[in-house]
């Protein structure tokens, strides 16, 4: 067995492993297929792409305040079950 | 149970040291990086959402070790919003993630999601989560669903740094820390260190305000309903 036909294996999955980037859009070795930019991509590339940090931190916010309300919804429910059992609040809240 | 002045004061300190965090995060000039360009500040808010989900894991499967310990339902009630609001953190981590990607890897073509994996792991991860307020909504007694939602919340908790770390690690991801791409520390600059160890604990302090609020209302429902469930 000659030194090239050792190699083969390891080039053969070398290759494989080069055209099994399955969860890849683009073709390995292709021109990535840039299109004209669309018009978020526009507004989002704008002053070096300091709007996607911007729009990060939104998300960010608006998790945290959808999260306060549904604690409000909790706490609302369990004054209600409160006042259902006749509860009393005689401790001064 | 909860230390309400010691709780106020953390909350007070949290709350103006994330302040502090956003304002030096914008205000702070960084290196140019090609591609990231400003994008690169997103390194203080999406990657300390997954620490914080990281620690949210740590507390979680901590009470519920505990759980099963001692049977205590009040270790219940902290295991199951420590996930929840973990998970929480996990979602936000997720989206800005593929808000980030989008116009950095993305940029130019159509496409949101495509399945890198580092993305897809950790999908998987927020759906094992998933699966345990589930499992937890099928369960009526409250002992037995402390006891049989711990087990699964250990399992939960140990499948976490792999999907997270450990896997991604090994495979083609365009993600920083992947194969053939430089981790966090061989590219990071000392000035954003400065804003980004600080962006971390903050949202820790986040977590754990946002968790204790949580933990005091289903400490509530348990002494009128004697069910936690929240």
């Amino acid at each position: 067995m000659t030194a090239s036909e050792l190699m083969q294996p390891a080039e053969l999955i070398q290759e494989v492993q080069d055209a099994s980037t399955a969860y890849d859009s683009v073709w390995a070795g292709a021109s990535i297929p840039t299109q004209d930019l669309s018009g978020l991509e526009q507004v989002m590339l704008a002053h070096d792409k300091l709007y996607v940090v911007l729009a990060v931190v939104l998300i960010i916010w608006i998790g945290i305040v959808i999260l306060l309300l549904r604690n409000d919804a909790r706490l609302a429910s369990v004054e209600r079950i409160m006042e259902e059992q006749g509860t009393s609040f005689d401790d001064g809240l | 149970m909860i230390n309400l002045r010691r709780y106020t004061l953390i909350r007070n300190i949290v709350l103006v040291w994330l302040s502090l965090v956003l304002l030096a995060a914008f205000l702070l000039n960084i290196p140019k990086i090609n591609i990231l360009e400003h994008t690169a500040r997103n390194l203080y808010f999406h990657v300390p959402m997954w620490f914080t989900m990281m620690a949210a894991v740590f507390v979680s499967a901590y009470h519920s070790f505990q759980v099963l310990r001692s049977g205590d339902i009040v270790r219940d009630i902290r295991a199951l919003q420590a996930a929840r609001v973990g998970a929480f953190f996990g979602v936000l981590g997720l989206v800005t993630g593929i808000v980030w990607s989008k116009f950095t890897w993305y940029v130019g073509t159509d496409v949101w999601w495509n399945f890198d994996p580092r993305q897809s792991m950790v999908s998987l991860q927020l759906l094992i989560y998933g699966a345990y307020f589930v499992l937890r909504g099928a369960l009526d007694d409250p002992n037995k669903r402390a006891r049989i939602a711990a087990v699964y919340n250990l399992f939960a908790a140990t499948t976490t740094p792999f999907l997270l770390y450990v896997i991604p690690r090994q495979m083609d991801s365009l993600h920083p820390g992947a194969e053939g791409n430089p981790a966090f520390s061989e590219i990071t600059h000392p000035i954003m260190r400065l804003v980004f160890y600080p962006a971390i604990v903050g949202f820790i302090g986040m977590f754990w305000v946002l968790y204790t609020q949580r933990v005091r209302t289903a400490l509530i429902k348990h002494r009128v309903t004697h069910d936690p469930e929240l």
